[in-house]
């Protein structure tokens, strides 16, 4: 039996709440020194006047991974709500069409350092954590108004510099010269959003430059996948953590790519899908970042295997799934689903129940709450070359 | 300055139906002119849709082209230049020297702009019987369209000797048009074979829409869940042919 999300939301806030209560002087004071990993975050609240500043824990030495979601792989969920809440978030008020000044090229220098970088802030009062919040957003640790902040200086990426310092460069290209040249999305995703790319510059709350860089990437990597011979056969992918199970099923067809979502709500399933064939998608996904993060993952394994196929991607959130830590999870599980030897299905029925199986939606339900099968009717002209 | 090709026009309409044809397809668009005139082939990525244009150099006031040449523009760019061309006004292509697109409006308006590099790919045609054959005015045929498309996503053509049937059928409803054989409604119905095709209105739509008028009537030609063909008529000898694969039952 799984315990309830309430019961390990719990749990979790126990544990933390005894941390606090041992180290609570390391986070409630007017001034903090520690490593950054190095990371920034630029807040959505208040737009276009957003909360914008360095996340720095109250540690000293190689922090890196606490910001780091692809070495998150393999850990509990305890694990990295924990990473989280260790970062003290510092913030000042800053209008995203102006990415200039003093503090913002410090936070600039930052997103693009090479290694963790020391930090001293002085905030204008003692920083106090906040609770482990609604359940929706990803958890934080405290919160505080800076007063004034100093990095060391540390090396910064050459590719990352090159491109910050290119004014002709869109922030597409950036993105992706800065992916190919193999910078973590995660530094990348940084960069864009306190505004290093493109020809005007400005902020981008992280959470939209999570979905943005997910979509230029993917998009990219689709694209590239349109000049590919067919897959030869229908293939099951399979991966699990942190209550998030993914199938993948990859079938001969020209790109076509659907992703449906599951979850448990109060006892009841609730439903998102959203899908696209080769011409893209023209609107926000009902499934949002969750969309682009997958298509990632799946045209990471295109390109690499340099095959087209199309895409089935299914995803059940179990209750396990207690506290959502962000989109990068579907990102790196899905990645990781695409690592495993695949299930070899003699056709798109057979696959689905391969893929089905280790949920607790059947297929039915699945195909019901999704259209790849009335997408899949639509035959290709050069079906008939 | 040299032009490596030259032709010219007679009135705007047909450059602007053909360009409109083709921008509802592809963003990007490599043509290739010869001594036979222009044409062009394309898919729209999904590979549902397929335009095959051919339009002779005798559909042109005047028309020099020495060698093939391939020149690729984006759609919408060569789109809004088009555009500025009044009816009468007849147009001028050429491509200079240094790799520009010239394109001369009535007497005195001359843009130019940047080519961009052709992809190369070669699209083959499907290779197809048709067994059904329908001529009807493209006007006629964009209402059976839009009188469709108010139950259904989809268009279902059935053709026997005697008529033709259009119909549609959505969540909240169906739709069944016929055209009798022998009527003004059709101006031909040639069938050889029983036939049943569906087609996305999704594609067929803006094609019909953006030919428009131009062209005086359309022939609808397909066979059962085979791709359907489309040809418009451009100017006296132009034309465009469109080819829309079929939706098939699972």
């Amino acid at each position: 039996m799984v315990s309830s999300s309430q019961d390990i939301r719990k749990a979790i806030e126990a544990k933390w709440n005894e941390y606090l209560s041992k180290y609570g002087n390391l986070f409630s004071s007017d001034s903090l020194s520690g490593t950054s990993p190095p990371s920034v975050f630029v807040g959505s609240y208040n737009y276009p006047k957003v909360n914008v500043g360095p996340m720095v824990p109250p540690i000293h030495g190689d922090t890196s991974l606490l910001d780091t979601p692809e070495k998150w792989i393999g850990k509990t969920l305890e694990e990295i709500v924990n990473y989280r809440l260790n970062l003290v978030r510092g913030i000042q008020k800053v209008p995203v069409s102006d990415p200039s000044g003093r503090y913002i090229e410090n936070l600039q220098e930052l997103a693009m350092s090479e290694t963790a970088t020391d930090s001293d802030i002085r905030f204008y009062k003692a920083t106090s954590p906040v609770g482990l919040l609604d359940g929706y957003s990803a958890p934080f640790g405290p919160i505080g108004e800076i007063k004034s902040v100093k990095f060391s200086s540390s090396p910064s990426q050459r590719q990352i510099e090159k491109v910050y310092y290119d004014r002709d460069l869109l922030a597409s290209d950036a993105v992706l010269k800065l992916y190919n040249s193999g910078i973590e999305i995660s530094q990348i995703q940084k960069c864009f959003s306190i505004g290093m790319m493109g020809k005007k510059r400005k902020l981008v709350p992280t959470r939209w430059s999570i979905t943005a860089t997910d979509d230029i990437i993917s998009k990219s990597l689709i694209d590239e996948t349109l000049d590919y011979p067919l897959i030869d056969g229908v293939r099951v992918f399979h991966f699990e953590h942190m209550g998030n199970l993914f199938s993948v099923i990859l079938f001969p067809y020209r790109w076509l790519y659907e992703m449906i979502e599951a979850w448990y709500s109060k006892g009841v399933l609730g439903f998102g899908s959203d899908h696209e064939d080769a011409r893209g998608i023209d609107h926000p996904p009902e499934i949002a970042g969750a969309y682009f993060a997958a298509k990632l993952a799946v045209g990471e394994y295109l390109v690499r295997n340099q095959i087209q196929s199309g895409a089935l991607v299914l995803r059940e959130i179990r209750p396990e799934y207690a506290i959502p830590i962000g989109v990068w999870q579907i990102r790196e599980g899905v990645r990781e689903a695409m690592k495993q030897k695949p299930v070899l299905a003699d056709s798109f029925g057979n696959a689905l129940d391969v893929a089905a199986k280790p949920m607790s939606i059947s297929t039915k339900e699945w195909l019901s709450h999704g259209f790849i099968l009335k997408l899949m009717r639509q035959k290709r002209i050069s079906d008939f070359f | 300055m040299s032009l490596v090709f030259s032709a010219i026009t007679s009135g705007s309409d047909d450059l602007k139906a053909i360009i409109s044809a083709i921008s509802t397809l592809v963003e990007e668009a490599t043509f290739v002119a010869s001594a036979e005139g222009i044409t062009f082939r394309g898919m729209d990525p999904s590979h549902v849709a397929l335009i095959d244009i051919s339009w002779p150099n005798s559909a042109f006031e005047k028309y020099e082209c020495d060698s093939d040449i391939k020149f690729g523009v984006r759609i919408d760019e060569f789109s809004k230049l088009i555009k500025r061309a009044e009816k009468k006004d007849s147009i001028e292509l050429g491509i200079s020297d240094d790799n520009m697109l010239l394109v001369t409006i009535g007497k005195n308006k001359k843009y130019k702009i940047r080519l961009i590099e052709s992809s190369a790919s070669d699209t083959p045609l499907p290779k197809i019987p048709y067994d059904a054959k329908i001529e009807l005015s493209s006007t006629a045929f964009d209402k059976i369209l839009g009188d469709v498309q108010v139950v259904s996503d989809y268009l279902t053509m059935i053709a026997t000797e005697s008529k033709a049937e259009f119909s549609g059928k959505g969540d909240s409803g169906e739709v069944v048009i016929e055209l009798q054989k022998g009527t003004d409604d059709v101006q031909d119905l040639s069938v050889k074979q029983e036939s049943t095709g569906t087609y996305s209105l999704e594609y067929l739509n803006p094609v019909v829409k953006a030919v428009g008028t131009t062209t005086g009537s359309i022939i609808c030609e397909y066979s059962s869940a085979k791709p359907l063909r489309i040809e418009f008529k451009v100017g006296n000898i132009g034309r465009i042919h469109f080819y829309l694969a079929p939706r098939v039952e699972s």
